[in-house]
C-alpha cells in the first residue's frame, strides 16, 4: 500500500506538468470529493494495518476491517476516474463551475466514466488475484483461488473495457484508425498470454506479459485523451526548455534508488531466520 | 486566472495550515527518527542493553505507522491542497522543478521501502544488515529534505532566478543552507520528543530513566542546531522583506516571537524532565512537550508563509496567482476578460481572483467587519488602494469598474445599516468607531502610518475641510464619503484627539 501510494506520485507530478489547464479545473470543481481522498486513504491504510495486525494475532474478526477498507478504495478509484473524465471536457467543466464554486460538483456524465472505472476496479482486482497466486504458489488453495480471480477478473475487465470503447460513440472510429489500434491489440494479446503463462506457472514471463499489456493500455488511453482533446490542446505544442543536468540527476538517482531497493531486498531475504531472537 | 476557484467557505491559510503543519511535524519525525533508531540502534548492540533494544522496536512501530501513513499520505495532501487553492503558483513550481521533484520521488522510494524492511526486520535480519537499512533509510530521507528545502526556499528568496530563470539559481537561493541546517535539527529535536513519548511509557527504573536521559539530548542537540541557524535564516532574507515584515506586518513577527516562547518551553521541559528528573516522565508530559513542539516549528512555518507576502513566490508571483510581469498588461485590460472560468456574477468572480485568496467575508481575515456600514464608494477606494493599506497586500490592478463591481459584491454581504446603528454608538464613541473603519486601517493609533500629531489642535472648521479633501492629500486616499452623522461625529473624535498621540 506504502510502495503503491508512493509510486502514484511520480504519475500525479507528470499529469500536473502536461495537462494543469485540464487536470485543475476538473479537481477544483470537484475540490471536496477530491480532497477527501486524502482521509479517506489513510483511513483505509489504518483499517488495513488493524487487519493485518488482527490476522497476526490470529483473530478472525480481522476480516471485518477489509469491507471498510474496499469501500474507501473503490471511493477513490470512482473520484479518480470522475475527476480525470471530466478533465477531458472544459465545456463540462465551465458549466459546473457557473453551477457552483464550492467544490460540491459531481461529474454528472456517468455514462462518459462508468465502464471505464469499472474497467479500472475489475483490472485491479485481476493483478491482485495474478500476485496472490503467485504468493500463495506453494499453496493449492491460495493458488486456486488467485487463477480463479485473474482468469475471471481478466474475463470481467475485458467485457467492461470493451463497453467502455463501445460508449465512445463518435470517437470510436478514430481511435480505431490511430495508432492506437496496435498497442489495443498487442495489449490484448499480451493479456491472454499472461493468463497462458499464469496458468503454466510461469509467473516471471507472465507477470513481465501483464506488466507490458498493462503498459499498452496506458498508451492507448493516451492516444484516446488526444482525440477527446483535439482542437483544445496538443501536449506536443508545449514550449520545452530542457534541464539536461537535473534531468541526469533524476536519471542518476532513479538508478541508484532501483539498485538500493534490489540490495535492500536481498539483504531481507537473505537472512536464514534460524535464529531470529539473536537478531534483536 | 485560466482556472477555476474552489470558494471554500473557510480561509485558504487555516487548510493549508491544518494539513502541512502536521505533514511537516511527522517528516521531520520521519527524517530524524531515522538517524536515532538506527545510531541506538548500534549502542544498544554494541553495549548488549537489551531494555533499549525493546524500546526502540516499539518506537519504530509507532515509525511506521505514522510516517508511512499519515506522513506520506499528508505530503500527498499538500500537493492536493495547494492544487486546489493555487493552482497557478504549483504550476509554476513543477514546471521549473520538475526533475528536482522526480528526483526527490526516488528518494521517496528508497525511503518507503527501507521502512518497512526496517520495520519487520527486527526480528527477520541479521543485527548488521538491519542496520544496514536504517542508514539507507536515514540518508534517503535527508535527501529528500535536500532537495524539497531548495523549493520551499525558492518561494521565499528565489533571488538570482528572478533575473536569469535558472534552476540552480532558483534551488541554491540565499535561504537554502540556513533552513536545510535549521531543518536538519528540526528532525534531531523531532526524534527526540516521539522517542520522549514512547519512552514515558516504559515502566519504572533505571533503564527508563537512562533511556528518557539519553532521548533527552537529541532533543536539546536539536534545538540547539535549530535556534542559531533560525537566526542565520532570518539574517539570509533579503533586508527590505525583513523590515518591511518589522515594520508593518505583525502577523510573520508576532509568529517568530511565539516560536521563541515554545522553543524556551520545550527546553525547559527537557531539562526538567529529561536532565533532572527523567524517572518522572509520564506519557502526559511527553504529550505536552509534542504540543510545545509543534507549537514552535508550526509557529515557524506560519512565519515563513507569512513574511513573503504580498506574494506566494517573493518578486514573480502575488499571493492572488497574479504573476507580477501581467501587471501591465491588466492594468490596460482589466481581470475579467482574463478569467477562464466564470460563474455569470462578474464582481463575485472579480472578488475571488482578486481578494479571497486571503479574505473571507466572515471568519478569518472577514471583511463584514471591516466594511459594515459603509458606502460602496468607500469600499472601491480601499480596493484601488489595497497596497498601501498594510504593506503586504497585492495591488489591485483591474479597471476603476471592475474594483467598483467587487465593491458591489461585497456590499451585498454587509449590514447595510448606518454605523451609529449597527455599533449603537453616538458621539466620540462613534467618531472613534468610525475613525478604525474610515482612517484607522492605514493610520492605526501609535502604529505605521499615525498621524495623530498632525491632526490635533485643529479646529472643527480645519477638520471639516480636511475630510472634504481626503481624497488629494495622497495617492490612494480615499475621498469621505459618510453622512453628516458620520461626520459631525469624526469631527468630535478629532475634537478629543491630544499632541502627541492618543486621547
Amino acid at each position: 500500500m506504502a510502495a503503491t501510494v508512493t509510486l502514484g506520485v511520480a504519475p500525479l507530478l507528470f499529469l500536473q506538468l502536461v495537462y494543469p489547464l485540464q487536470m485543475y479545473p476538473a479537481s477544483i470543481v470537484s475540490a471536496w470529493f477530491f480532497l477527501l481522498i486524502i482521509p479517506a486513504v489513510i483511513l483505509v491504510y489504518y483499517l488495513l494495518y488493524a487487519a493485518a495486525f488482527c490476522l497476526k494475532g490470529g483473530k478472525p474478526a480481522g476480516t471485518g476491517w477489509l469491507w471498510p477498507a474496499l469501500l474507501g478504495l473503490l471511493y477513490v478509484s470512482l473520484v479518480y476516474s470522475s475527476v480525470f473524465s471530466m478533465a477531458e471536457h472544459p465545456d463540462l467543466i465551465r458549466q459546473l463551475y457557473a453551477r457552483g464554486q464550492g467544490g460540491f460538483q459531481w461529474n454528472p456524465a456517468a455514462g462518459d466514466y462508468a465502464f471505464r472505472w469499472l474497467h479500472m476496479v475489475l483490472g485491479a482486482l485481476t493483478v491482485g488475484g495474478f500476485f496472490a497466486g503467485v504468493l500463495g504458489a506453494k499453496d493449492a488453495g491460495i493458488f486456486s483461488a488467485g487463477k480463479k480471480i485473474f482468469a475471471y477478473g481478466m474475463a470481467a475487465a475485458g467485457a467492461a473495457g470493451l463497453a467502455y470503447l463501445l460508449s465512445l460513440g463518435d470517437l470510436l472510429g478514430p481511435l480505431m484508425r490511430s495508432r492506437a489500434i496496435w498497442a489495443l491489440t498487442v495489449g490484448v494479446v499480451l493479456s491472454l498470454g499472461s493468463l497462458h503463462l499464469y496458468f503454466k506457472r510461469r509467473f516471471l514471463l507472465a507477470g513481465v506479459a501483464l506488466f507490458a499489456s498493462l503498459l499498452l493500455m496506458v498508451i492507448t488511453r493516451h492516444e484516446l485523451r488526444l482525440l477527446v482533446l483535439q482542437g483544445t490542446f496538443d501536449p506536443a505544442a508545449w514550449r520545452v526548455a530542457p534541464q539536461w543536468a537535473a534531468f541526469l540527476i533524476f536519471l542518476v538517482s532513479f538508478a541508484v534508488a532501483a539498485v538500493l531497493v534490489v540490495y535492500m531486498l536481498r539483504l531481507f531475504f537473505s537472512f536464514s531466520g534460524s535464529d531470529p531472537e539473536n537478531a534483536i | 486566472m485560466e482556472y477555476p476557484f474552489w470558494d471554500l467557505q473557510i480561509g485558504y491559510g487555516i487548510l493549508i495550515a491544518g494539513i502541512a503543519v502536521l505533514h511537516v511535524f511527522i517528516s521531520h519525525f520521519a527524517i530524524g527518527g531515522g538517524l536515532f533508531l538506527v545510531i541506538n540502534e548500534r549502542a544498544a548492540r554494541k553495549t548488549g542493553d537489551a531494555h533499549r533494544l525493546v524500546f526502540l522496536q516499539r518506537l519504530s512501530k509507532l515509525f511506521a505507522l505514522v510516517t508511512l501513513v499519515t506522513g506520506a499520505l499528508t505530503g500527498v495532501g499538500i500537493w492536493f491542497c495547494i492544487g486546489l487553492l493555487s493552482p497557478a503558483a504549483v504550476a509554476v513550481l513543477i514546471h521549473n522543478f520538475v526533475w528536482m521533484w522526480a528526483t526527490e520521488w526516488t528518494f521517496f522510494v528508497v525511503e518507503i521501502m527501507a521502512a518497512i524492511l526496517y520495520f519487520y526486520g527486527w526480528k527477520h535480519m541479521a543485527p548488521a544488515d538491519h542496520m544496514k537499512i536504517g542508514w539507507i533509510y536515514f540518508w534517503a530521507a535527508w535527501l529528500s529534505l535536500f532537495v524539497i528545502n531548495g523549493i520551499i526556499t525558492f518561494m521565499l528568496t528565489p533571488a538570482a532566478w528572478l533575473v536569469t530563470g535558472r534552476l540552480w539559481n532558483g534551488f541554491f537561493n540565499p535561504t537554502f543552507w540556513p533552513s536545510l541546517i535549521m531543518r536538519t535539527g528540526v528532525c534531531v529535536m523531532l526524534a527526540g520528543l516521539y522517542a520522549l513519548l514512547v519512552a514515558a511509557g516504559l515502566k519504572p527504573g533505571e533503564s527508563k530513566a537512562r533511556i528518557v536521559r539519553q532521548t533527552a539530548w537529541w532533543g536539546l542537540c536539536g534545538l540547539a542546531i535549530a535556534l542559531p541557524s533560525l537566526y542565520w535564516y532570518w539574517k539570509a532574507i533579503p533586508a527590505a522583506v525583513t523590515a518591511a515584515a518589522i515594520q508593518g506586518l505583525p502577523t510573520p513577527i508576532a509568529a517568530l516571537h511565539l516560536s521563541y516562547w515554545f522553543a524556551g518551553i520545550v527546553a525547559a521541559l527537557l531539562v526538567l524532565f529529561g536532565l533532572i528528573a527523567p524517572g518522572k516522565l509520564r506519557v502526559p508530559v511527553a504529550l505536552v512537550l509534542m504540543a510545545m513542539g509543534l507549537g514552535w516549528f508550526g509557529s515557524f512555518e506560519w512565519f515563513r508563509e507569512a513574511v513573503r507576502k504580498p506574494y506566494i513566490i517573493v518578486g514573480y508571483m502575488y499571493g492572488n496567482g497574479i504573476e507580477v510581469a501581467d501587471a501591465d498588461r491588466y492594468r490596460k485590460e482589466g481581470y475579467l476578460s482574463a478569467i477562464s472560468y466564470r460563474s455569470g456574477d462578474d464582481g463575485a468572480d472579480l472578488f475571488r481572483h482578486a481578494c479571497r485568496s486571503c479574505h473571507a467575508m466572515t471568519g478569518y481575515k472577514a471583511l463584514k467587519p471591516a466594511f459594515d456600514g459603509v458606502d460602496r464608494p468607500f469600499i472601491a477606494a480601499i480596493i484601488k488602494g489595497a497596497h498601501l493599506l498594510k504593506g503586504n497586500m497585492p495591488p489591485f490592478l483591474g479597471t476603476a469598474s471592475e474594483a467598483d463591481a467587487i465593491a458591489a459584491h461585497i456590499e451585498t454581504g454587509l449590514d447595510r445599516r448606518h454605523i451609529s446603528a449597527i455599533y449603537g454608538l453616538q458621539g466620540v464613541a462613534l467618531g472613534q468607531t468610525i475613525f478604525e473603519i474610515r482612517c484607522g486601517r492605514c493610520h492605526p493609533m501609535g502604529g505605521r502610518g499615525d498621524k495623530t500629531t498632525s491632526l490635533t489642535g485643529l479646529t472643527r472648521e480645519d477638520y471639516s475641510n480636511l475630510l472634504d479633501n481626503a481624497a488629494d492629500m495622497g495617492v490612494g486616499m480615499p475621498a469621505f464619503t459618510g453622512d453628516k452623522i458620520e461626520r459631525e461625529a469624526l469631527i468630535d473624535y478629532f475634537m478629543t484627539l491630544k499632541a502627541g498621540g492618543g486621547k
